[in-house]
């Protein structure tokens, strides 16, 4: 956002600064290289004054204004270090010192403590205190995640107003007054915010502890790296902390463009999942019926074997590849050279059944997370943020609380953000086309005059509903003039992965199969000549015994995909099956191979999130037994097939993309590396977008930053030499010379990019259409729930508690009408098949529609979905 | 006479009194405050002082101590408070004896004693465990079978000793503001510190 | 009315009390209320152009604040920025500083008049949407405030179009939770506001952005309670009561040691002695004995002693400020005998700070409570020498220079106020305080005073 504002010069300790006019004076004068010493004030959070630490002397105003609530005017002469200041600071620390238990040698914080770096910076040495200090109970959980020190806490409301301001949970505040007052959470009402983990993040002190890192580390035995996390696709930037080879936690830094140093709880906990138990340390060969443990070579043979079998017998065709959206980008690209360049088949598909069509996903239009905050309106059609993407919630609350961007809700039932919606479109799951040509018509009072885009938040917002309404509601919103597009895509490199073809009808950077294939075949030697089959379609096809090698990349694909039978059908259809995973999931125990795979932390590379922000990924620890990178894997099987990528690195990796594909052009490993914020894709059109500088690290090493100089890992913290946004271009990259020249380009027409054209959506889509209701029958609303039965949750000890009950939730007309009770268990059934679950009654949820989140359970959404059809009807039966 | 003059320092000494000690058997009596191997103290009423902080591992400059913490069951605690040593190990092939982690200890936990004849023949013999380190029932150090030991010298298992206080104020000397140790009660105070 | 000419008279001036003393059987009912001229000067004022109020009588009439901080009221309304509407009017009678209890007299025995200062108020500064936080303790007064507020509606002295003016004007009673710091006027915005009764930073002032973000006026009850006066007797008129810029008449609450405690509605000027000593005030201290220390101006001030320098000290809040660095604030003056321990005193009046601190500031919040504990310790017998030193830098952290008025290091002035008795301890008491300390004597309760009148003092 440009700063218009006048320029002021105000003196803070005899230096002249120049600085925006009405500029907080902390953060000037921080800014500037001097640090005011602070409690409550935060960066992200709207000033309060509490703490009273960042006193300062402003020349002509009586007493002393605290630096944090203080706007800069011009002219003004402000004193951070006179011996008044000086004084007021011992004070305050001594007045926060006598209560505080000062027991550092056991409290998390310890070492990394403002209160103690700041004490020691500022205070006065020595406390005169005699009196017995205030007591309570030691610390008491606030929430499953989140526990509670009394008497560390210094009332500096940073946990209660970021609860507030930011999360929108107002489940803790402040109880009690004086010297007694205390944060407590509502009777009855449990500190369940989807982001407590930040508050633990937030506080100065250690009277907020997170139930999972508590008493694991000392900060001294840390180390850390900065990386994004991959739990989601908003793709939040962090730093991944490690003791003894094990991870420990992820702390949120702050990046303007995604997510202004803010995490969610599974994301942030979720590196738990990296130590499960049951993760595989060797690869495994069927023998005699059962899998058994054996060498790499000898697993990477069979697997090599089994492929060329296929390929020899039945073609290209007959083989297929699914799943690889949980890895890193060079992942991914092995993976599609492998499956399109090696072996020359086309049925590769990341997405498991639960996006949108590739050619959506990369022909809309895209818009940016920051977009969001300069919008003229926010369309929400698609998933529950808060529920899938709870960082983006939190960008799209901002927008809407914060800087008054109105939001249209398109929805089936109401979910995370329908309080903040300005206007709202309910439609029946399925009905996503018809809702969206009433859009154009909510939209215009909304807009009133507003500039800036339409940011449409796009994606399924159910499993149980085909992507197919989706698309079509797509293809009517992209008419409206100015949309922009953020689809919201789920799985932590989904965007990455069809960015770099593992779609089917792609090659890597975002060309389809015709515009690349000269492209392709003249850097990789071949490419598939015909359009291959998405996942649904490799199922259908190895349930019918014409899959002859399945490959399946990470994912619970027995869980993951929303029609559990056909899956099962495949899997057990297919002729040979090849699973790289980290555990051996239910698919994984049939298969003829397995083959284990780092995961996210045990590796290094980059990721794509679901505005097409490539940034790099850390790896932090060794991983135990013998597991390798996904890059790697794909290497060894093609250097079996006869093909040697000669690509040892990540670098190198990251090289041949931006070589090779178009859409990557120049982002290589070099831009990576230097790119603070990431590189969003293409780079031509997003140029201005860069940042090359490192990381702002502030002036004294205070640890309020998670990022700390003296740890080893990758914060560059020595002075870059600034290198100007526009790159020298490679002589030797003849892709990256090119494009050179054109800056920004539209890349409707594919103007000013090399060779082949980036993929552009017609949006000539024959929707299948619709079928209506009929009036017995319910249809499902199968969205997720944030904390599910997938990998990160089930194998995280302290998130699994968290796990919602299953149960089928209905309007309490439909209760009373079927005649039951509420809660009370009820036969379910759908074409696909029927379960018993219970009933709750909800007045949220619209009448004929029932709502029941996917992945919960033994037995669920999956057993009652058939992919085939568009919408998923069910009907209820009393088991009476 | 030359031949003779060759045995003059030999027969001068073979009248001196002979300063030779029959170590192991007799040992010299150590510094008050010799550096010798560690122990880890527990309080008079049996808990361990250890919390499991690791401000000894901190600061030890040869990275010789490996500690984790971990939560007291509020039923049956380790040490006083919410947490305590759950794994406490010093590597003796890289120990300097410098007693950083002596010093650092805020609960007086690890002390060293004065006991430091110990030939281990393997790594895993040189890796003291917190069971090998922690005192026992009567606050004596826990004799491992590759150490030497002669009677009376597990008296000098505990050697924390401090004269003033912990900011060096002479106007401490000879007060005690540190907690009694099981098998030892209270220890006096070193004098003339300050001096 | 008692005449006006001349020296200010050592007795009681009633002015705002005439008619709660005149009528004790009605004077809360409307009845009592009109029959004894209630309600004319509303109806004049709305004769008159808005602005005109404000500037010609209010601010004529030199009224300032009877709240405790003596802001001058017309200056206040002038601070609202033009064209910026709506605005509201907040009466802040959420009275609960130890030993101030006038605001609760004119509330439970004359709430007409307090309205009427309200809509002639609400009138001339613009407001179409009065409150009334009232403290929740006054059960009463909160009753009478309330059928008053209903019988005037019916009246036609609120409501829309009051008599034929054109001019709205509702009013919201709302009972305050029992919270001091409430009584602070950006604190009282915020438990209006449904918040946690917190202090907010300045700026914004509430004439700037107060409730709900409106412009808004903070008003004392007894303030608001003048306006119909100023109204009648008109601005110059009034200018002409009291004593340079203390102009007018205040309630004084005198309590402690003396023969006649109560609420004494006397003109400004009259010295210290006048009221404590006075007949027909407060009567002479108790047993005949001698005032010892007595504070001038609610719990929050700092103190002033027996002697006659102190005594013969005028009411004028300009000149107790300037010449002995204490305030009249809210107007409650307590007055302690030579059988009182100063320590004792301190102690109690910090351990009111301590408990009714908000908690917002951290030197307030902390250092209110350990000045509670030394002082509980000097008090009680377990003093050291150098504590009442410690006090003082411990009160210097929170009151920078320990001055009246308060420069302070916290947001709003509950913190310094902690201080007061400190500083009056240092100032007139060390001796006694550090011997008391040395000897480990431990105080004797304050007995309580035996002259039994009623909190409404005189008349009864």
């Amino acid at each position: 956002m440009k700063d218009e504002r006048e320029i002021v010069t105000v003196t803070i300790d005899g230096i002249e600064m120049q600085a925006p006019k009405g500029e907080l004076l902390i953060r000037v004068a921080q800014d500037n290289g001097t640090f005011v010493p602070r409690f409550c004030w935060h960066e992200r959070m709207k000033p309060v004054g509490m703490c009273r630490m960042c006193l300062v002397e402003v020349e002509g105003v009586r007493g002393m204004p605290p630096a944090c609530t203080t706007t800069v005017t011009d002219g003004m002469v402000v004193n951070t270090k006179s011996e008044t200041v000086k004084k007021a600071q011992d004070g305050v620390l001594e007045f926060l010192l006598i209560n505080h238990p000062l027991d550092c040698p056991v409290c998390d914080r310890g070492g990394e403590c403002p209160l103690q770096d700041q004490t020691l910076a500022f205070g006065p040495g020595e406390s005169r205190y005699v009196e017995e200090k205030r007591h309570f109970e030691k610390p008491i959980p606030i929430s499953e995640l989140v526990l509670l020190d009394r008497e560390r806490c210094i009332q500096c409301s940073r946990c209660t107003r970021f609860a507030d301001e930011i999360a929108g949970d107002r489940l803790i505040d402040f109880g009690e007054r004086g010297g007694e007052m205390q944060v407590i959470t509502y009777p009855d009402d449990p500190f369940t915010s989807y982001f407590s983990g930040n508050t633990v993040q937030v506080c100065p002190v250690g009277a907020l502890t997170a139930k999972p890192y508590r008493f694991r580390a000392r900060p001294w035995d840390l180390s850390a790296v900065e990386t994004s996390c991959q739990t989601c696709s908003v793709g939040c930037r962090g730093s991944l902390e490690s003791s003894s080879n094990e991870l420990v936690r992820l702390l949120g830094v702050d990046v303007e463009p995604v997510n202004h140093g803010w995490l969610c709880d599974k994301g942030r906990f979720g590196y738990e999942a990296t130590h499960a138990e049951d993760r595989a340390r060797n690869p495994m060969i069927r023998r005699d019926g059962s899998l058994v443990e054996c060498s790499w070579p000898e697993a990477l043979d069979a697997a090599a074997e089994g492929i060329k079998r296929s390929l020899d017998l039945h073609g290209p065709a007959s083989i297929a590849m699914v799943g690889g959206s949980r890895g890193t980008n060079e992942d991914a690209y092995l993976w599609a050279r492998l499956a399109k360049g090696v072996i020359g088949t086309d049925n590769v598909d990341a997405q498991i059944g639960d996006g949108l069509p590739a050619e959506v996903v990369l022909g809309l239009p895209g818009a940016t997370i920051p977009d969001l905050d300069e919008a003229a309106a926010i369309i929400l059609l698609g998933p529950d943020l808060k529920e899938e993407l709870p960082v983006l919630y939190l960008r799209v609350r901002r927008a809407c609380v914060d800087l008054g961007v109105p939001i249209l809700d398109v929805s089936a039932v109401d979910h995370g953000l329908s309080k903040y919606a300005s206007a709202t479109i309910r439609h029946l799951p399925g009905e996503q086309a018809s809702a969206a040509r009433e859009i154009s018509a909510a939209l215009a009072p909304l807009i009133d005059g507003r500039s800036g885009p339409i940011v449409v938040v796009l994606g399924r917002s159910d499993v149980a509903t085909s992507a197919e309404p989706t698309v079509a509601a797509a293809a009517i919103i992209r008419e409206i003039p100015n949309t922009r597009f953020l689809v919201a895509l789920r799985r932590g490199n989904v965007r990455g992965a069809i960015d770099l073809g593992l779609a089917p009808g792609f090659l890597p950077g975002r060309v389809t199969l015709d515009a690349g294939a000269e492209r392709f075949v003249a850097a990789w030697g071949s490419a598939p000549a015909e359009v291959g089959l998405d996942t649904a379609g490799i199922f259908n096809a190895a349930s019918e015994g014409r899959i002859g090698a399945l490959i399946l990349v990470g994912a619970d694909i027995v869980n993951d995909f929303p029609d559990r039978r056909l899956v099962r059908a495949g899997v057990g259809g297919a002729g040979f099956v090849i699973c790289i995973n980290a555990t051996v999931t239910e698919a994984a125990a049939d298969a003829d191979v397995f083959l284990p795979a780092t995961v996210w932390g045990e590796k290094a590379g980059t990721t794509t999130n679901l505005e097409g922000r490539i940034s790099r990924v850390g790896r932090k620890i060794a991983a135990v037994g013998n597991p390798m990178p996904d890059f790697r894997i794909a290497s060894e099987l093609a250097l079996r097939l006869g093909t040697d990528f000669d690509l040892e690195t990540v670098e190198e990796i990251q090289d041949e993309i931006a070589r090779v594909a178009p859409a990557f052009a120049e982002v290589d490993a070099q831009l990576l590396k230097r790119a603070r914020d990431g590189v969003v894709l293409p780079l031509a059109l997003h140029r201005d977008e860069l940042v090359l500088e490192p990381r702002r690290i502030p002036v004294i090493d205070f640890s309020w930053e998670p990022i700390k100089p003296e740890g080893p890992g990758e914060f560059e913290v020595v002075e870059f030499e600034v290198v100007e946004p526009v790159l020298e271009a490679d002589a030797s990259d003849e892709a990256a010379a090119e494009e050179e020249s054109a800056l920004p380009v539209d890349i409707s027409n594919g103007a000013g990019l090399p060779d082949a054209q980036l993929f552009v959506w017609s949006a000539q889509h024959a929707a299948q259409p619709t079928p209506g209701r009929d009036n017995y029958a319910l249809r499902l609303s199968a969205g997720r729930s944030l904390y599910d039965n997938g990998r990160t949750v089930a194998s995280t000890p302290a998130l699994r508690a968290l796990i919602p009950a299953q149960t089928l939730r209905v309007n309490p007309s439909e209760i009373s009408r079927v005649g039951v009770a509420d809660g009370e268990s009820v036969r379910v059934s759908t074409a696909r098949g029927s379960l018993v679950l219970s009933l709750t009654g909800d007045a949220n949820v619209p009448a004929g529609v029932a709502v029941m989140p996917f992945n919960i359970g033994e037995t669920g959404v999956g057993d009652l979905v058939d992919v085939s059809l568009v919408v998923t009807d069910l009907r209820l039966e009393t088991l009476r | 006479m030359a031949r003779f003059s060759g045995f003059g320092v030999t027969f001068k000494q073979m009248f001196k009194p002979r300063i030779t000690g029959f170590y192991p058997k007799e040992k010299r009596e150590k510094p008050e405050r010799f550096h010798g191997r560690h122990v880890l103290n527990r309080y008079e009423d049996g808990m361990e002082k250890c919390i499991g902080c690791e401000l000894c591992a901190g600061v030890c400059p040869a990275k010789c101590i490996y500690v984790r913490g971990a939560d007291n069951s509020p039923d049956s605690p380790v040490s006083p408070g919410e947490r305590f040593g759950f794994v406490y190990e010093i590597n003796y092939l890289r120990c300097i004896h410098c007693d950083m982690c002596v010093e650092a200890c805020p609960t007086e936990a690890i002390t060293e004693t004065k006991l430091f004849e110990f030939s281990f023949a393997n790594r895993a013999d040189a890796i003291y465990t917190k069971e090998e380190l922690l005192v026992d029932d009567e606050g004596r150090a826990k004799r491992q079978p590759w150490e030497l030991w002669l009677g009376g010298e597990d008296d000098k298992t505990s050697a924390w000793m401090r004269a003033t206080s912990s900011s060096g104020d002479a106007d401490y000397e000879g007060r005690v503001n540190w907690s009694g140790e099981l098998g030892f009660g209270v220890r006096e105070p070193e004098q003339g510190q300050s001096l | 009315m008692t005449s006006v000419i001349g020296a200010p008279n050592a007795t009681e001036t009633r002015i705002v009390t005439k008619r709660l003393r005149d009528r004790p059987e009605d004077s809360w009912t409307l009845d009592g209320f009109t029959q004894s001229g209630g309600y004319e000067a509303f109806r004049a004022a709305l004769k008159l152009d808005p602005e005109a109020i404000g500037a010609e009588q209010v601010a004529a009439a030199g009224l300032r604040g009877r709240g405790g901080a003596g802001f001058p009221t017309g200056t206040k309304w002038s601070f609202l920025p033009k064209d910026s509407y709506p605005r509201y009017l907040v009466v802040n009678g959420d009275e609960g500083e130890p030993s101030t209890f006038k605001d609760r007299m004119l509330i439970e025995n004359d709430p007409h008049q307090l309205i009427e200062g309200i809509a002639i108020s609400s009138y001339a500064i613009g407001c179409n949407l009065a409150f009334i936080y009232v403290r929740g303790e006054f059960a009463l007064g909160f009753e009478r405030l309330e059928a008053a507020r209903r019988d005037a509606h019916a009246a036609g002295f609120l409501g829309a179009n009051i008599l034929g003016s054109g001019f709205d004007l509702d009013i919201v009673i709302h009972r305050a939770a029992g919270a001091y710091i409430c009584g602070e006027e950006t604190a009282l915005l915020s438990s209006l506001e449904g918040d946690r009764g917190m202090p907010r930073i300045r700026p914004p002032f509430p004439a700037v952005a107060g409730l709900y973000a409106k412009p808004t006026i903070v008003n004392n009850v007894e303030t608001l309670s003048t306006v119909p006066h100023i109204m009648r007797m008109g601005g110059a008129e009034y200018a002409k009561l009291g004593v340079n810029k203390s102009t007018g008449t205040r309630i004084f609450s005198l309590s402690g040691h003396v023969n006649r405690p109560g609420n004494y509605e006397v003109e400004l000027g009259i010295t210290f002695r006048d009221l404590i000593e006075s007949p027909e005030l407060g009567g002479g201290v108790r047993n005949g004995g001698k005032v010892k220390f007595f504070i001038p101006g609610g719990a929050s001030s700092q103190w002033l002693t027996g002697s006659d320098e102190h005594l013969d000290a005028p009411l004028d809040m300009d000149y107790v400020q300037q010449t002995f660095g204490v305030m009249l604030g809210s107007g409650a003056v307590m007055v302690y005998d030579e059988t009182t321990n100063p320590a004792l005193v301190a102690w109690r009046l910090a351990k009111f700070f301590a408990h009714e601190s908000c908690g917002k500031c951290t030197p307030c919040r902390e250092g209110t409570g350990w000045i509670e504990k030394v002082l509980y310790r000097i008090s009680h017998g377990y003093g050291r020498p150098q504590d009442l030193d410690l006090l003082l830098d411990v009160g210097d952290n929170i009151s920078p220079g320990l001055n009246a008025p308060f420069s302070q290091t916290t947001i709003c002035p509950l913190g310094p106020s902690a201080v007061s008795p400190v500083v009056s301890l240092h100032k007139f008491f060390r001796e006694e305080v550090i011997a008391m300390c040395q000897n480990n004597d431990r105080a004797l309760d304050v007995t309580a005073s035996d002259s039994g009148a009623s909190d409404l003092g005189a008349g009864e």
